[in-house]
């Protein structure tokens, strides 16, 4: 194979050379452009590559050659790192080209609303046959009238915490309540074993922590009309308050430049207690249990446990990575990329992934809530229902264009992060209030 | 030598038409000149004139947009994120633009003498230039990380500090952080560019200054410095242009945070322009730099030029 | 060579030498220790008692083994050379025969074209790819090596044209009167008198040139999507970097192995730095 690529990389070569010396592109397009495929219709779908590496070895060794044969089409699957999607589906729409399938996070559907081929009645069958769509999931990927992508899965955020410490200073239960956690916090920082969390510029964690705490306790950036900005609120000003004295007490305070790697090495290597991320600090614990070893000798894959963040006065919240997919206005191949979406999601395919996933992916729809795979391990179970509790930023208005830019712009996780530095929160609040008042215009 | 053997060859063949026009100096200029005007023509000028075209619409990604006059520039004046962000850009490459030169030029003055390992040396001192940004920043990510810090490490152990230093989480850390990273990747292109231009300054002009009893600093002020001038006002334009640009570095170490004190111009057009797909804004973003650097290129080459007059 | 006694040539030469050696290879001594450090001691934090972060007792190959049989690695590595090389030719000849006109030949406007070339270099490429990417489509450039080794030369180029006029004006311009007194053409007298002259600088500007496309990133990242045609830095971080989990060893590995084969043959150039030069001008 390998080979094979390399000759025509050589031929390609020579000819150009040639085309180089007499000065024109249009002799490199003469010799070196070989139509390709002019038959079978290829789908290139472009996605990121995931955190459980055994999932996108059955994509690519098994799945896309069975929905080859089975839809005729040619199948391009590309994987790439996350943070490297959004350059590529910018020059993508900009240059009219490129990937016909691209994975979307959160709302980024918004962001690209008039570059995609609406998938309402694909969402809507795949709802109908699943128990319905949860409204995290809807509400990302439809504004109201269309879905703007398909949803595919919801990669849930949960705090991660080391049992054994946690019985150690005599909690036995994860703390309910933002008050009892600080003050278990408190005593673990105590230890030497402090909680994990970023405040950093980074796309998962930060945001996944900042949002569902800031609604917990009553904040919202705007009302529901989507435009009148409320941040500046009582509420707010209290969960930055506490934030700042909990940051204090109970957390490791290298977390304001960490990333979503970070906590993940921080935990693994036994210097915090309980960190919010995706199960994958866990699965990396089973992919290699030797490699992971308590204080004590033991597995640290034996000593993790999963629970939601804490309730505040406000109620419990959770903002979760939701994955879906485009399917892009410019594509040439649209009806065979429909053909792969619905394959996909056939309950059948789709079960292959979510049971290489092992609960790391929760699916959008609720008839999985009971599938086998949840019973199979516990740790896992609290991930069964984080698509159910997800809400997506912008709340109380739609998760549209100016809630993505306030949440890449990280406006949220910035107020707490000043907070946390020595800004008074008074002023942090009204910083935060006068950058989002620039976005909802 | 060189001369003497190529001569014997240049009486032979009759000079041809074509070698006539060769003789006059504008005909060959624009031949010369030619490959150059075709790519940079075809590769640039439309990209160029379209992301000045971006910056005075409203265009999002996809959709192309009405024009709107200096409207993207008016609301990022009064950004103050976009403050932050012109302030670093500035901080950041005076700091190390002043440290590149000097550490690069004194590397240049001890490469340039004979040494055992000379080529060795010499061509791994260029690691830091070769090995790819992007896995290299990854590199000074881990060794900055505050639970993994070889550099606290090091610290701790020679006595120097009793906790550890939090690198990445302290604004003005963060900024000295991302300036050593710099420093440490434009050092050998500085040094090896300079060493370059002390190869081409014959040996006997110092040796006859020498003898003449110039002290050494003496003779590297009057002999060696200016004929180095040229080069390095060139190296040094392009080092500044460079780093007003750079990326890789903070999008990778910080990504701007933490609450965006490192954010310099590239990072934040890249996050307004690409993550937020306000492309007119993110192009009004990168371009407003625009008009900085190109004063501080004209000037630069006003210099460059008088230096060479004298 | 530094004169006088012994302790003037430590303290003038291999202190200062020795600091700027640790100073830049220190990060790279740190890839090397990772590339070869079993997964289990990479995980302990830098206070903790058996940290020992400058040896590993237990080195292990599995991570190049990973990268080149995980991975397309060698693949990556032939196309960033063959890309590499092809762009930093092309930029190196418009640059010598742009950098020689507009240095030593007077023509109109010669001062606002080197500006102007050097202008283009202004925009930042943050920005440019979204333009240019609609210029590869329109090219069919897309997903092909052309794609790279066309676009890069737009920022090589103006740089090599500048580095190459301040070298070509240290060249005393009587070496080329000579020549032309004895009936050389301007063309022979650039390309025999003059550019063998500038060697060290074109030298200079093609490590430049070379190294910049061995390294680029985002032109490489959006212009190429099958993983077979991508380079090392695109290819390394989209294979190892999976969501929050960072393959360490594998990535300083490829980080490695992608830049001292570099290194090495550098090395056979700098060489010439010397010989090149003192030969010509006392000849």
């Amino acid at each position: 194979m390998a080979r094979v690529t390399r000759r025509k990389f050589l031929r390609v070569s020579s000819a150009g050379a040639l085309a180089a010396k007499s000065g024109g592109i249009a002799g490199i397009l003469a010799t070196g452009q070989a139509p390709a495929h002019a038959q079978t219709a290829t789908v290139h779908w472009l996605k990121w590559v995931d955190f459980v590496p055994a999932s996108d070895q059955l994509l690519k060794r098994d799945m896309v050659p069975e929905a080859e044969k089975a839809l005729g089409i040619k199948i391009n699957l590309e994987t790439i790192n996350a943070n490297d999607l959004q350059p590529r589906i910018t020059a993508a729409i900009q240059s009219g080209s490129g990937a016909d399938l691209i994975m979307a996070f959160n709302n980024w559907p918004y962001l690209y609303a008039d570059s995609i081929v609406e998938m309402t009645e694909q969402a809507e069958s795949v709802s109908a046959n699943e128990g319905g769509l949860y409204k995290y999931a809807r509400s990302l990927c439809s504004d109201g009238t269309r879905f703007m992508s398909m949803p595919w899965a919801v990669i849930g955020g949960m705090i991660a915490y080391r049992k054994s410490w946690f019985d150690e200073i005599g909690v036995t239960t994860f703390p309910e309540t933002w008050e009892t956690y600080r003050e278990v916090g408190k005593k673990l920082k105590a230890k030497g074993r402090p909680i994990g969390q970023t405040l950093g510029h980074t796309f998962g964690d930060a945001p996944g922590f900042t949002y569902p705490y800031l609604w917990s306790w009553g904040g919202k950036e705007v009302e529901a009309d989507g435009k009148t900005v409320a941040i500046n609120s009582k509420e707010t000003l209290q969960s930055v308050k506490f934030m700042t004295a909990f940051w204090k007490e109970a957390h490791d305070e290298g977390g304001l430049a960490w990333d979503d790697t970070n906590n993940n090495r921080a935990f693994l290597s036994q210097t915090i207690s309980a960190t919010l991320n995706g199960a994958s600090i866990y699965i990396e614990s089973q992919r290699n249990p030797d490699k992971y070893v308590t204080e004590k000798g033991t597995q640290m894959k034996t000593d993790i446990q999963h629970a939601p963040l804490p309730k505040g006065p406000a109620g419990q919240f959770g903002f979760h990575l939701l994955q879906s997919h485009m399917l892009m206005k410019y594509s040439k191949n649209q009806e065979a990329a429909k053909k792969l979406v619905a394959w996909l999601q056939t309950t059948s395919n789709y079960e292959k992934w979510f049971l290489s996933q092992k609960g790391f992916a929760t699916p959008c729809t609720a008839n999985w809530e009971k599938h086998k795979l949840w019973d199979e391990d516990p740790v896992m179970a609290p991930y069964k229902v984080a698509a159910r509790l997800g809400q997506a930023p912008g709340f109380a208005g739609p998760p549209n264009a100016k809630a993505a830019e306030a949440w890449t712009k990280y406006i949220i996780t910035d107020m707490y992060a000043k907070a946390v530095q020595g800004m008074p929160a008074e002023e942090a609040v009204k910083w935060t209030e006068d950058e989002l008042k620039k976005v909802y215009v | 030598m060189a001369v003497q053997a190529i001569e014997t060859t240049f009486g032979e063949a009759p000079p041809p038409r074509r070698q006539r026009l060769l003789e006059d100096e504008r005909w060959l200029a624009f031949m010369l000149l030619v490959p150059t005007m075709v790519l940079l023509g075809m590769f640039i000028a439309y990209p160029f004139a379209r992301g000045i075209l971006l910056s005075v619409t409203n265009s999002r990604v996809g959709v192309p947009g009405q024009f709107v006059g200096l409207a993207n520039y008016y609301k990022i004046w009064n950004d103050t994120i976009f403050r932050t962000a012109v302030y670093n850009t500035f901080l950041y490459t005076a700091v190390t633009t002043v440290f590149k030169l000097g550490l690069g030029l004194w590397l240049a003055m001890l490469l340039n003498r004979d040494f055992r390992g000379k080529a060795f040396t010499r061509a791994f001192i260029l690691l830091p230039f070769i090995i790819p940004t992007v896995l290299s920043t990854f590199a000074w990510k881990w060794m900055f990380d505050p639970t993994f810090s070889v550099l606290n490490w090091v610290l701790y152990h020679l006595g120097l500090i009793t906790g550890r230093i939090n690198w990445l989480g302290d604004p003005d850390l963060a900024m000295i952080s991302i300036i050593v990273v710099n420093i440490w990747r434009g050092v050998p292109f500085f040094a090896i560019s300079l060493l370059a231009g002390l190869q081409t300054i014959s040996p006997e002009l110092n040796e006859a200054a020498a003898i003449d009893g110039a002290k050494p600093w003496q003779r590297f002020w009057h002999v060696t410095w200016p004929l180095l001038l040229p080069v390095t006002m060139v190296v040094v334009l392009f080092s500044v242009i460079q780093t007003f640009a750079d990326f890789q570095i903070v999008y990778v170490m910080t990504g701007g945070g933490p609450a965006n004190a490192t954010h310099l111009f590239a990072t934040y057009a890249y996050q307004i322009g690409v993550g937020t797909g306000l492309l007119s804004e993110g192009a009004a973003i990168s371009l407003a730099m625009f008009p900085i650097l190109f004063l501080v290129v004209i000037i630069q080459l006003l210099y460059i030029r008088r230096v060479e007059v004298r | 060579m530094i004169e006088g006694a012994r302790w003037r040539r430590w303290v003038f030469f291999y202190l200062p030498m020795a600091m700027f050696l640790v100073f830049l290879l220190f990060p790279f001594y740190w890839m090397i220790i990772t590339s070869f450090r079993p997964d289990g001691e990479l995980y302990r934090p830098w206070n903790s008692v058996n940290y020992n972060p400058f040896w590993t007792t237990r080195p292990t190959l599995e991570h190049v083994r990973y990268l080149f049989e995980e991975t397309l690695f060698s693949q990556w590595l032939w196309n960033t050379t063959f890309i590499a090389l092809v762009s930093t030719v092309i930029s190196l000849v418009c640059g010598v025969f742009a950098g020689y006109a507009l240095s030593r030949l007077s023509f109109p406007f010669a001062g606002s074209l080197g500006t102007g070339i050097f202008i283009t270099y202004l925009v930042p490429q943050t920005l440019l790819f979204i333009p240019l990417a609609e210029i590869i489509r329109n090219y069919k450039l897309g997903d092909t090596p052309w794609s790279l080794i066309l676009t890069y030369p737009t920022f090589l180029i103006p740089f090599c044209t500048w580095l190459m006029m301040g070298y070509f004006k240290a060249i005393p311009r009587e070496l080329e009167e000579c020549a032309r007194i004895d009936g050389a053409s301007r063309w022979k007298a650039m390309l025999y008198i003059i550019i063998p002259v500038a060697i060290p600088g074109i030298l200079s500007a093609g490590i430049f040139a070379f190294t910049l496309s061995w390294n680029e990133f985002i032109y490489a990242l959006v212009f190429l999507s099958s993983p077979e045609q991508k380079t090392v830095p695109v290819g390394v971080t989209s294979e190892l970097i999976r969501g929050d989990v960072f393959f360490w060893g594998p990535l300083m590995a490829g980080a490695l192995l992608g830049s001292v084969p570099v290194a090495i043959a550098y090395s056979f150039f700098v060489e010439h730095y010397v010989s090149g030069l003192t030969g010509s001008v006392k000849g």
